[in-house]
């Protein structure tokens, strides 16, 4: 039993995954990208992770050690990607409907 | 058209020769000679239980020096190559430095809650080569990434370019001393009989392993700063 | 079965990136194909090592130093690959290097800008 709810989480972080990679694939410009390539894969690995949990109850505390740093590092280095590419100048697709801070006071 | 077809070809044949190697190859049901040596020498004659550590840094250890010396020659070279365009002179060097902007509040906070981690992760790599899996290569890399952490999120600070040559440079003298002083006390060049084996398994075990891997992460941490150093603005 | 598998992984990284860099026009994209190729040699250099039902050649817990000759994987091509993943990324810093360099000459990324030593 418990190793079916840790198959079922590892297999959402799988899909996640593959949503990321999809989605690095499609997405038109770059901030959607990272969007994708970032985000997705933060919340997959946490559920990868915590699926495991359940395979090796012993590896708990270590787990949530690194579900935190995962949760630490991850949002933190995409932001300073992103935000460098906004002050660099780099265009947003026309899609895109934003009322956006001046390129040089993000 | 024909580069298309001539990229196809050369990507086609590559991939014909991979995969009969890949299909050809046959699992090995037990170890070759040397390798099998190695494994029941390291644990008996050094004392150290990570095996592939005390291949690094006693049996291959002349090797070692050979890798350190390519780091520090790429070290050399990356600032040499970006800096001798002139992008920016001497003087509005330090200008643009002081007028760059702060970085972001997510990246400074999240910065001072993950330097220290990263540093003690770092330390604790290094330290234990020869017990687990790790050892100087591997912690210096996770310094030269603390490093990196700390210079984006305060881009204003430089980095003091003596004290990392100087460190660098002690590090590397120590490492040397240390294999004349195997060659002359103990078995040969970098033995790591030098130092009392201890207990197996112990933190202070295995002879000059530990003391080794210290130099050899203080080395690769302070050459990868440079580089990363050498490409700031 | 395990190291066919991880053997045809990085043998498909490597032709990856010979694909990629042949390709791309843009400088950074082909630093990145050759890091590729980079990885999928370590990754095969370790494959080979494998032994049938081994384990990390470190004496623990889990190996005695009494089993170790029988259960443990080659040590040699790990310790190989250990320096050349660290030594790939100082190559790929030089790459770099001379990638703003080129740029800063012609302002441009494209590798077509650059004829003067085709024949």
């Amino acid at each position: 039993m418990a190793e079916l709810i840790g198959g079922i989480l590892i297999l959402l972080g799988a899909v996640l995954h593959f949503s990321a990679g999809l989605g690095l694939l499609r997405m038109p410009d770059p901030y959607t990208r990272m969007q994708a390539a970032t985000k997705a894969p933060t919340l997959g690995n946490m559920l990868v992770l915590g699926g495991l949990a359940f395979y090796h109850p012993g590896w708990t505390l270590k787990l949530l050690i690194l579900i935190y740093f995962v949760l630490m590092t991850n949002p933190v280095s995409s932001h300073a990607l992103a935000r460098t590419a906004y002050r660099i100048g780099i265009a947003m697709t026309p899609q895109s409907k934003v009322r956006a801070q001046p390129r040089s006071e993000a | 058209m024909i580069r298309r077809a001539g990229i196809t070809v050369v990507v086609a044949l590559f991939g014909l020769v991979f995969a009969s190697v890949a299909f050809h190859h046959v699992e090995r049901q037990s170890l070759p000679p040397l390798s099998l040596s190695y494994v029941k020498l390291v644990p008996q004659e050094l004392g150290a239980p990570n095996v592939i550590t005390g291949i690094l840094l006693t049996y291959r250890a002349f090797d070692t020096l050979g890798e350190v010396a390519v780091l520090f020659m790429v070290a050399a070279g990356v600032g040499l190559v970006v800096g001798a365009g002139g992008r920016l002179g001497a003087g509005s060097h330090v200008e643009a430095r002081e007028q760059a902007r702060q970085a972001s509040e997510i990246v400074r906070t999240g910065a001072q809650i993950l330097a220290p981690l990263i540093a003690i992760f770092a330390a604790y790599i290094i330290m234990n080569g020869h017990l687990s899996a790790g050892g100087g290569f591997q912690g210096g890399a996770v310094v030269a990434s603390c490093v990196m952490l700390l210079v984006l999120a305060n881009p204003w600070q430089r980095l003091n370019p003596d004290f990392l040559g100087s460190a660098e440079s002690l590090a590397g003298v120590l490492f040397v001393l240390i294999g004349v002083a195997g060659a002359i006390l103990a078995g040969g060049f970098l033995d790591n009989r030098v130092l009392p084996l201890g207990a197996f398994g112990a933190f202070f075990s295995a002879g000059a392993i530990p003391v080794l891997s210290v130099l050899l992460g203080v080395k690769v941490g302070c050459e990868l700063s440079v580089i990363i150093d050498g490409f700031r603005v | 079965m395990i190291s066919n598998v991880v053997l045809a992984t990085g043998f498909g990284l490597i032709l990856t990136g010979i694909w990629g860099m042949l390709t791309h026009r843009n400088i950074l994209r082909i630093v990145i194909a050759f890091s590729l190729i980079g990885t999928g040699t370590h990754i095969a250099i370790v494959a080979i090592g494998y032994v049938a039902n081994g384990t990390a050649p470190i004496i623990d817990r889990a190996l005695s130093m009494t089993d170790a000759p029988a259960y443990a994987v080659d040590p040699i091509p790990a310790a190989l690959v250990v320096t050349a993943i660290v030594i790939g990324l100082a190559v790929t810093a030089i790459m770099l290097a001379y990638a703003i360099r080129l740029y800063d000459s012609k302002k441009t990324l494209s590798i077509d800008a650059f004829t003067e030593s085709r024949w």
